[in-house]
């Protein structure tokens, strides 16, 4: 009985707390001014990340949505701009590559602190670089080509390469590419406890795992804060789209990205709101089944090229955000080819070359899967049974959890493998060969050539445009587009767009540059407030 | 007593003991790779062989469930494949705001539900009742992720008085020192004596409170109503109404007293259910809770985070049913 009065007389002080703080607060929201401890307010960037904005702390290692992070808190040597495909100077103020592209020498910038006040040297970027390769994770791969690091002297480094190979690209990759600090990095796992070391304009504040990061200005950075740039950056994950867009609209956040189609159509008109419509390096694939009937006939995969309602699916499954691809190369990054052949929807053409394959009444069943919850997906999927069905080829569609269906599509018997694998593929460097090599080129086992197509004349050709690309890059890129002519005659797959990337800005936020060679990066340095 | 207690404990260790097993076969069958996904989407072939002998994976599934077990009786869960951190230390951070949330909205609940129970069966039949009772329904069908979008949009979107979501205003985080004592927000800024995250954390906890609170509301008005009506039409009541006792009396202290114990169990059980329903909405309010946490773990198949959070949620369940059937053992007139 007692006990049960206490029981009481605790909530009965709970719930009167709840409510007198409530009154007091006169449901008020925020106001914190007079008692803030600072005099002025610091000026705060608000990112509201669709998911989670880090997984792993050490820059080695992070090959996922971390890199939003990573890059405004580590820097690279170099810097990529594919919209003018200029590398541009960041840790290093210079390299030259030798005559055979197997020797390239860095000069590193004099004068740059990482934030935990060591000087930047060539020691440093020998170790940061060797580190990353020794620890075989993430999108250390990027650095195969390298042979050793040498230290010419304080503020010079040389790269000796096994083979030629564009490291300038390389050396700018949004992944694995990062300089830190040796000084602080005493372990291999001094990251885990969720640790920084890097030069660039923001430090970690602090963090909330999985859910949000906050960032700092580091005072001494090496390009100084003279210009307008936020004292603070946010960058949180907002996983419902509904919410994402109630506090874009609210101007609550001054960034989001990935909302439904039908909700930037009613944001374009919306007074504090910005649409930004950039390309990207996304681009979707159909990968047939070339091991398995009747896939494995050219005729029939050329007439499923020619089935695939590319204008609808861009009109409607993606809202008019993106483009029919042309060949595997997205458009805007060195190695697309405007002039390579394209499907068209051309549903007779497709009818006379089943015929001309032995199927002039279709009659076949085929399973395609793809990645459970992408609506995108789904909606292309369903636009294609359409068509299908005209042709009399039944098409069953299939949702599956992306380890769950790559799991299906290494099976040992072709048979037990879906008919078309659908997804997305977009580059770790900058360029086209991790998009021939990966998708399409012969390997021992079965990895991302889903497609099980092996072709040794264009194999040999991509890893000779590869060395080349190391050595003069024009040349590389025309071996790279006519290895595509085979492709598409070939047609392994199905180039069905080149996605293009819809940021939602608040008007005030400025400076932002979309830059599709890191994707989804905001780099808050250059971003700045205007009221 | 002793042996009905030592009774329930032990089919609750039979009881985890089998969610263990299923949750642990179940991770096992759905076809997917967890040494892929441990590396991420765009690993090598010789970093997910690495990563499969890293975790284990190599070896036959029963000593892997063997090393599972062992790893749960020291509080280990093992790492998430995601994020590669301890499941157990990510589930100690993300606990504490579930838990307050939870709390916070059985009050609510039994604080908006009891009243309204007593008056319905008090009012029984009158306009008052009709309406009690249709708002109990009502708020008991509420689609919960309805709801929460539709309070949002009031009372963030239109009305401008409340918070989106979140446990705490971005000014408050980056301006002043968030106390973590106990990791439970609510109870480390009153221990400090900081009342101005106090009541931020207070405004922000309204909206998910509500949202969460409306199926227990509905719950405990129903339950009262019945049981109160039941116990109102004993011969006790008649006996103390013969006497001249105030209505008041009879209807509180009588008659109320002695129609808990179901509504009790409803409550205790019912914070259960909570615990699976802000699932949902912590999604949609961004509360950096449990719910949130295993959404993700699920979507992305992380098998490590998906079995801690039903181990947990086991645990709850099966401590709180215990808690429920001893309180109603306590109750003499149930004792045999």
């Amino acid at each position: 009985m007692r006990r049960l009065s206490k029981i009481k007389k605790v909530s009965l002080l709970m719930v009167l707390l709840i409510i007198t703080s409530v009154l007091f607060s006169g449901c008020g929201g925020t106001d914190t001014s007079g008692e803030s401890k600072q005099a002025t307010k610091p000026k705060i960037a608000f990112y509201a990340f669709d998911s989670i904005p880090l997984l792993n702390w050490d820059p080695s290692v992070e090959f996922s949505n971390g890199v939003i992070v990573m890059n405004n808190i580590y820097e690279t040597l170099l810097k990529y701009d594919p919209k003018e495909d200029k590398i541009i100077p960041v840790l290093a103020t210079e390299y030259q590559k030798s005559e055979d592209g197997l020797t390239w020498t860095f000069h590193i910038r004099k004068g740059v602190k990482f934030h935990d006040g060591t000087e930047l040297n060539a020691e440093a970027v020998k170790f940061s670089i060797d580190r990353t390769i020794k620890l075989g994770k993430g999108a250390s791969f990027i650095w195969d080509p390298v042979e050793k690091i040498e230290v010419v002297d304080d503020y010079t480094v040389r790269f000796k390469l096994k083979y030629p190979a564009p490291l300038d690209l390389i050396a700018a990759s949004a992944y694995g590419a990062f300089i830190m600090s040796p000084n602080s990095v005493t372990s291999e796992d001094w990251f885990s406890e969720g640790r920084e070391a890097g030069t660039g304009p923001y430090k970690l504040q602090s963090f909330k795992m999985g859910e949000e990061v906050v960032l700092a200005k580091f005072e001494d950075y090496w390009r100084g804060w003279e210009k307008e740039h936020f004292d603070k950056v946010i960058i949180k994950k907002v996983s419902e789209t509904a919410t994402r867009r109630q506090l874009i609209e609210k101007g609550d956040v001054d960034i989001t990205i990935k909302l439904p189609y039908e909700d930037i159509e009613a944001l374009k008109d919306h007074p504090d709101v910005k649409v930004v419509v950039g390309p990207s390096f996304e681009n979707l694939f159909l990968m047939l089944n070339t091991d398995k009937k009747p896939l494995d006939n050219k005729l029939v995969r050329q007439a499923l090229s020619y089935a695939f309602p590319y204008n609808d699916v861009v009109k409607y499954a993606m809202g008019g955000y993106a483009r029919q691809a042309k060949g595997a190369i997205p458009h805007g990054l060195w190695g697309h080819g405007e002039d390579l052949f394209q499907y068209t929807h051309d549903i007779e053409k497709a009818k006379e070359l089943l015929t001309e394959a032995g199927y002039p009444d279709g009659g076949f069943k085929l399973l395609l899967t793809y990645n459970s919850g992408d609506e995108a997906e789904k909606k292309a999927a369903e636009l294609f049974k359409a068509e299908l069905v005209k042709l009399n080829i039944e098409l069953e569609i299939r949702g599956m959890p992306w380890e769950s269906q790559w799991e299906m599509a290494k099976a040992e018997d072709p048979n037990k493998r879906q008919d078309i694998f659908m997804f997305y593929w977009w580059p770790d460097v900058a360029g086209p060969y991790t998009y021939l090599y990966n998708l399409f080129h012969a390997q021992d086992e079965i990895f991302f050539n889903l497609a099980y197509w092996e072709n040794e004349e264009f194999d040999k050709l991509i890893d000779k445009a590869n060395i080349q690309s190391g050595v003069d890059r024009e040349k590389a890129e025309k071996m790279f587009i006519e290895a595509q002519e085979i492709l598409i005659e070939e047609a392994p797959a199905i180039f069905v767009y080149d996605k293009q990337y819809v940021r939602v800005l608040n008007k005030s936020f400025k400076g932002y540059k979309d830059n599709p060679a890191y994707p989804h990066v905001v780099f808050f340095y250059d971003t700045y407030r205007e009221e | 007593m002793g042996s009905f207690v030592i009774r329930r404990i032990l089919l609750g260790i039979l009881v985890l003991f089998g969610v263990i097993v299923i949750t642990f076969t179940i991770t096992r069958v759905v076809p997917s790779d967890p040494a892929a996904q441990w590396v991420g989407p765009k690993a090598t072939p010789e970093q997910i062989e690495a990563a499969r002998i890293e975790l284990g994976l190599d070896k036959p599934v029963y000593v892997q469930f063997q090393k599972y077990v062992a790893g749960l009786l020291k509080g280990d869960l093992g790492r998430s494949l995601r994020t590669h951190q301890p499941v157990s230390r990510e589930l100690k951070n993300y606990l504490p705001a579930t838990i307050e949330l939870v709390l916070v909205s059985t009050i609510i609940a039994s604080l908006i539900g009891l009243p309204l129970g007593v008056l319905s069966a008090k009012r029984k039949d009158e306009w008052v009742d009709h309406f009690c009772r249709f708002f109990s329904v009502g708020v008991v069908s509420l689609p919960t992720f309805w709801l929460a979008l539709f309070l949002q949009l009031i009372f963030y979107r239109i009305l401008g008085i409340l918070p989106m979501g979140d446990q705490l205003s971005m000014d408050i985080k980056l301006l002043y020192d968030i106390p973590k004592i106990t990791g439970f927000l609510i109870i480390d800024c009153l221990i400090t004596g900081n009342f101005v995250i106090l009541k931020d954390a207070l405004v922000h906890m309204i909206l998910p409170g509500i949202t969460i609170a409306a199926y227990p509301i509905g719950l405990v008005a129903r339950m009262t109503r019945s049981a109160l009506l039941e116990i109102l039409g004993e011969e006790y009541i008649r006996a103390a109404r013969s006497y001249g006792l105030p209505e008041r009396m009879v209807l509180w202290s009588y008659a109320l007293k002695n129609s808990l114990g179901p509504t009790v169990t409803v409550v205790t059980l019912s914070i259960g259910y909570t615990l699976v329903n802000t699932f949902l909405v912590e999604a949609i309010y961004s509360w950096p809770g449990i719910g949130n946490y295993v959404a993700t773990a699920v979507i992305s198949l992380d098998y490590p985070a998906i079995m801690g959070v039903t181990i947990f949620s086991a645990c709850a369940y099966v401590v709180l049913n215990m808690i429920a059937d001893i309180i109603i053992a306590l109750d003499p007139r149930v004792r045999v």
